[in-house]
């Protein structure tokens, strides 16, 4: 092999080895970028009956500055629209039912983040910042990350950290604080990538991630009824003002050669926070070349978490006497199976583009209370389909 | 949660350490767009962001922007 093929191979493993998630994104993780890449993604989500839809764009930007530099920058548009569920109610019988908005929400947002990489020979330093606006919600961040390489590039030592300043300016008077509201994020990452063998990567991550300020939704609104189940009040969704939540990520790629050089992707990830609430994901996908380019990618995932300790969908008793509450659904027990399919197709060609890549992919998504783990009784009046559909086209030129 | 945090300590002791030693020349599989831990980083920011948006758990992934994800 020649000495020119070997530093193009060192460098595409150093890639694939020290690939890392940065806290803001992941689209350049360490690698020293000699093209300019342009990436372009159309995404849809849709829940089932009347309920949100949001069209996004993306379009990122990634530019070398010199042997050792890269930067990106990044920019988002979404258009959500449809109903989403305010509260729920109770009858005489005791049957829950949930009372959506109508189909009057229509929302914008937009972000742009950007972020610069350095590379030195066995590390890789990021710096990055973003802010995403809507009507309501502001949101700044900055993050930074570091990653090291040793044990003769088997071993990857990634850390980084993040800050958000969030400012949240409710159109209905809330009274935890007024029409503005501030919340305030840092997380931090410890994690290591590892080189198994020549087919197989294992990365651990560990993510710490504290919250503080205003927490709850001020749009979610909760019933309370007094002993005859006769409804007394409705009140403001009201959260703790803190929030620490701890992540594990356990993520294995295995290369199959008798696949026609398939790769099996498994992560699992555990989460616990001080709302009470444990969570757990696995992630399974495939990804199967087919010749000529084309690639498919099944893939299945399945989500489940408890309810948070201050989570009821109504209450009994008064809002003075409950020193939290909230009838959020995403506070709720439940759990999520997923399934999806991806297609992709990479052409590759002279300069001055010398790569195009085409992703066209769906994902069914299956929201149900007795798909939590250990089972959950609460009934079925939070239950939901939704499905993301994502386009996409990468090009290096 | 205190044997959380020591599983996931010892875990990531043990990734360190029960692994094969692989020569620059023979990481070639490794180096296949399909073997990268995000091979598409546009549509996995999306999917997190999603999920934020949907569920109450976060993290391990790194981060997926800002915004409020409220509805």
């Amino acid at each position: 092999m020649s000495k020119r093929k070997n530093t193009k191979l060192i460098n595409r493993l150093t890639c694939a080895a020290l690939a890392l998630p940065g806290l803001m994104h992941e689209a350049s993780a360490a690698r020293v970028e000699e093209t300019y890449d342009v990436d372009v993604q159309y995404g849809h989500y849709e829940e089932s009956g009347q309920r949100i839809k949001v069209n996004t764009f993306e379009s990122a930007f990634t530019i070398p500055i010199g042997n050792a530099m890269t930067s990106m920058f990044n920019f988002v548009h979404d258009a959500v629209s449809g109903a989403s569920p305010i509260y729920n109610s109770r009858d005489a019988q005791g049957k829950v039912t949930q009372v959506m908005s109508g189909a009057s929400i229509k929302e914008e947002r937009n972000m742009i983040d950007a972020n610069i990489a350095y590379f030195l020979d066995q590390s890789t330093l990021k710096a990055g910042g973003g802010y995403s606006t809507e009507h309501d919600y502001k949101s700044k961040y900055l993050n930074a990350s570091w990653s090291q390489d040793f044990n003769k590039k088997h071993t990857t030592l990634n850390l980084s950290g993040s800050v958000a300043f969030d400012d949240i300016e409710p159109t209905n008077f809330n009274s935890d604080c007024g029409n503005k509201c501030t919340k305030t994020t840092e997380q931090v990452l410890a994690g290591v990538t590892q080189v198994l063998n020549k087919d197989a990567l294992l990365q651990t991550n560990l993510t710490f991630s504290n919250s503080s300020g205003y927490l709850s939704d001020p749009y979610k609104r909760v019933i309370f009824y007094d002993a005859n189940n006769v409804l007394t009040t409705i009140a403001s969704d009201k959260r703790p003002r803190d929030r620490r939540q701890w992540a594990g990520l356990v993520r294995y790629v295995q290369h199959v050669e008798d696949a026609n050089r398939a790769a099996l992707h498994a992560d699992y990830r555990f989460t616990t926070d001080n709302w009470g609430i444990n969570s757990h994901t696995v992630d399974l996908s495939w990804h199967q070349p087919l010749g000529e380019g084309w690639e498919i990618v099944p893939r299945i995932r399945y989500y489940t978490q408890g309810k948070a300790d201050f989570y009821e969908p109504t209450f009994t008793g008064t809002p003075t006497n409950t020193p939290n509450y909230s009838s959020d659904y995403r506070l709720a027990g439940f759990g999520v199976v997923s399934g999806g399919l991806k297609l992709t197709k990479t052409l590759s060609s002279s300069k001055p583009l010398q790569y195009l890549k085409l992703n066209a992919g769906i994902e069914y998504f299956d929201h149900k209370s007795r798909y939590e783990l250990g089972g959950n009784d609460s009934g079925s009046f939070a239950d939901f389909k939704y499905y993301l559909f994502t386009a996409s086209v990468n090009l290096k030129f | 949660m205190q044997t959380f945090k020591v599983s996931l300590f010892i875990g990531l002791i043990i990734s360190t350490v029960a692994c094969s030693e692989v020569p620059a020349r023979q990481r070639g599989n490794l180096a296949l767009p399909q073997m990268a831990l995000t091979p598409d980083a546009q549509e996995s920011a999306l999917r997190q962001h999603t999920f934020l948006s949907k569920e109450a758990a976060s993290g391990g992934y790194g981060g997926t922007g800002g915004g409020c994800g409220c509805n």
